[in-house]
């Protein structure tokens, strides 16, 4: 009696639904480093990074653009050559082993790096020849690679015609052809449309829960880092300001945030958050312009009727209260002084490239 | 097969050898260097169509005169080595330009990223433009001599032209790779064709050796280019030159002065070849490695 296999795509979604991997916190790390520092001239683009990523876990960084996430990457895949510090991935040294690193790993960075004149399948063919994989099996895989990113119809038409979510997901692709066990992917899905962005997600929780890969990414999308990461780093001027899972973060500002627009120029935006921390259980209060005040407290219901109060005794006119649970973005501003600004439109979740 | 269990990948131990397997991904980079190459037709149609016009024009102008002037009988045939090595540096330019491109697009840092060795992103370059320029200089070849240049050497002279050429097309796209790597900007990397004027226009390309001043023919024989020019030269109008033995020395004298008339013979060609590639290698490797050390 034969049974009928299962296609990529349907063990793909199997994948989804399969519990996310126990990490042991005393195996040997995937990734480690210490005291990473990397100057270029006058600029101090990582200021002494301390980081050990454990097998099998999505670690994120997250930060604004010119945070040092990118030059952290390039430094850990041996495209940078650090200023300072050390660093080990897969167990190699980033100095010594560099090409075993590169065996090890596979990456994606931030522009998908395509050769736009090649096929999708001569790409991901030249780059199984080129991680030395056994001839009679390059075939087999590139054409398992284009069905698990849903490239196959479009294998043999040449890269230029692709759009940016089709590039985007060849390039993690190529980014698997040798089945590393610990995958890069920086910003992974910016500039894509919100279609695109979720097979990304998916194929990453595949990878992570069935197959068990390591991943550092890099985002400076809250939601993503949020889904997808079992711990978070957040980047600010070259160094981790903080770091813990999304929970341990989370709980780090209050369970609620009330934002309230207060009118008035800044002094008075000052005296109304003096006035609104003086509230019992409001354990934090700041103002940004964006977002105007915003008070952290345990009990948003309970304490939303204070503000109010508070800000009519002191004859503070405001518009706009709006209570909502703290975010990653708020743990993100408390960290860091300000708010994430993603630079294209994904966040806001307007169309970017078409699929 | 799950996706990450896929490849049997060998184990490092069992991976081929440092050279060999240097020059298989080197053969792997070489074939994507000439499908570029086979998929932008319109690129190279530039790289016949300019020697071709120059050899026809400068024939056109000059032959009518060159036997009383200069006492070369058959100019298109003397000419026929300038159109092969302009052909070939043009198309071997191309490849500084192709590399800028790949870092514009992020595809070099992918390269960077396999664990292929590095040199093999040179030599795979240095591969396909040798193949190119033999390509080109077999269309130099045949349009010559459908206009009746002759080939004193016969085929096999034309199989010695097209070796030069190929291993000059190598040298040559060094230079390119130098200026990619060094500033990773197209525009730079499109001047490494331009260098290539100096190297012709202060060679015998118009006119015999013989007839230059003194100071030209001085720069003239300090630059290998001469010799590569006199060797295929050799081939189309004399035949065999490095059976002249005694056209087998420099032209100038330790005292600076011509010790003959007579062009050097074809081994010099390759003597220069030798030189002029172990030049443009040194550079272009001395450039990856500062590139690729990125520090």
């Amino acid at each position: 009696m034969s049974t009928q296999t299962p296609s990529i795509s349907e063990r793909l979604l199997d994948g989804l639904a399969a519990p996310a991997p126990q990490h042991d916190r005393d195996a040997a790390p995937a990734i480690e480093a210490h005291g990473l520092v990397k100057h270029f001239g006058d600029i101090h683009a990582v200021n002494g990074i301390d980081l050990r990523v454990r097998p099998g876990q999505i670690f994120g960084f997250l930060g604004q653009n010119g945070s040092g996430k990118s030059t952290t990457v390039r430094m850990l895949t041996t495209l940078l050559r650090p200023t300072s510090g050390s660093a080990r991935v897969a167990g190699h040294d980033i100095y010594a082993d560099d090409r075993e690193i590169r065996r090890s790993i596979g990456v994606a960075l931030q522009d998908a790096g395509l050769d736009i004149l090649q096929t999708g399948r001569e790409l991901l063919r030249l780059q199984s020849r080129l991680y030395n994989i056994p001839r009679d099996q390059i075939e087999s895989r590139v054409a398992e690679l284009l069905d698990v990113v849903d490239l196959t119809e479009d294998a043999d038409r040449r890269i230029g015609g692709y759009s940016g979510g089709m590039q985007r997901r060849l390039d993690l692709a190529s980014a698997l052809v040798h089945s590393p066990s610990i995958i890069f992917l920086d910003e992974p899905t910016t500039g894509l449309d919100p279609v695109s962005r979720q097979a990304v997600w998916d194929y990453v929780q595949h990878l992570n829960r069935v197959d068990g890969v390591t991943f550092f990414l890099t985002t400076q999308y809250l939601d993503e880092a949020d889904l997808l990461c079992d711990e978070i780093a957040i980047l600010d001027a070259g160094e981790i300001v903080q770091q813990g899972t999304p929970d341990e973060l989370k709980a780090t500002v209050s369970n609620d945030v009330i934002y309230v627009q207060v009118e008035g120029d800044e002094p008075i935006q000052q005296r109304a958050v003096n006035t609104l921390i003086q509230i019992p259980n409001v354990e934090d209060a700041s103002w940004d312009f964006n977002e105007g005040v915003a008070v952290y407290t345990k009990n948003g219901h309970e304490t939303l009727a204070r503000v109010v109060r508070s800000l009519d005794d002191e004859s503070l006119p405001f518009s706009n209260l709006r209570l909502a649970r703290a975010t990653l973005d708020d743990v993100f501003f408390r960290a860091t002084g300000h708010r994430i600004e993603p630079g294209d439109p994904a966040q806001s979740g307007q169309p970017g490239a078409s699929a | 097969m799950s996706v990450r269990e896929a490849p049997q990948l060998p184990s490092s131990a069992s991976q081929e050898a440092g050279i060999l397997r240097v020059l298989a991904d080197a053969r792997f980079l070489a074939g994507r260097a000439i499908r570029e190459s086979l998929r932008q037709p319109g690129v190279e149609v530039t790289n016949i169509f300019i020697p071709l016009f120059f050899l026809a024009v400068s024939t056109g102008a000059i032959a009518n005169f060159s036997d009383r002037g200069f006492g070369v009988e058959n100019y298109l045939a003397f000419q026929l080595p300038v159109a092969v090595l302009q052909a070939v540096a043009g198309s071997s330019s191309a490849s500084g330009i192709a590399i800028v491109l790949d870092m514009e697009r992020g595809y070099f840092d992918k390269l960077l990223l396999t664990p292929a060795s590095r040199w093999a992103l040179i030599i795979g370059r240095v591969w396909a433009d040798a193949v190119r320029a033999v390509f080109f200089a077999t269309i130099m070849l045949i349009a010559a001599l459908i206009a009746g240049s002759g080939m004193a050497a016969g085929v096999g002279g034309a199989i010695v032209i097209l070796i030069i050429a190929g291993l000059f097309g190598g040298a040559y796209s060094g230079i390119g790779i130098f200026i990619a790597m060094r500033t990773g900007n197209a525009q730079a990397a499109q001047a490494g064709f331009l260098l290539f004027f100096p190297l012709l226009f202060m060679a015998p390309a118009f006119a015999p050796l013989a007839i230059f001043d003194d100071w030209l023919r001085w720069i003239a024989t300090v630059n290998p280019v001469t010799y590569i020019m006199e060797g295929m030269r050799q081939l189309v109008i004399h035949d065999y030159g490095w059976l002249v033995l005694e056209n087998g020395i420099p032209v100038i004298g330790a005292d600076g002065r011509p010790v003959q008339d007579d062009p050097p013979g074809l081994h010099w060609a390759f003597v220069s070849l030798a030189g002029f590639s172990a030049f443009t290698m040194t550079i272009a490797a001395l450039a990856l490695r500062a590139r690729t050390r990125a520090d």
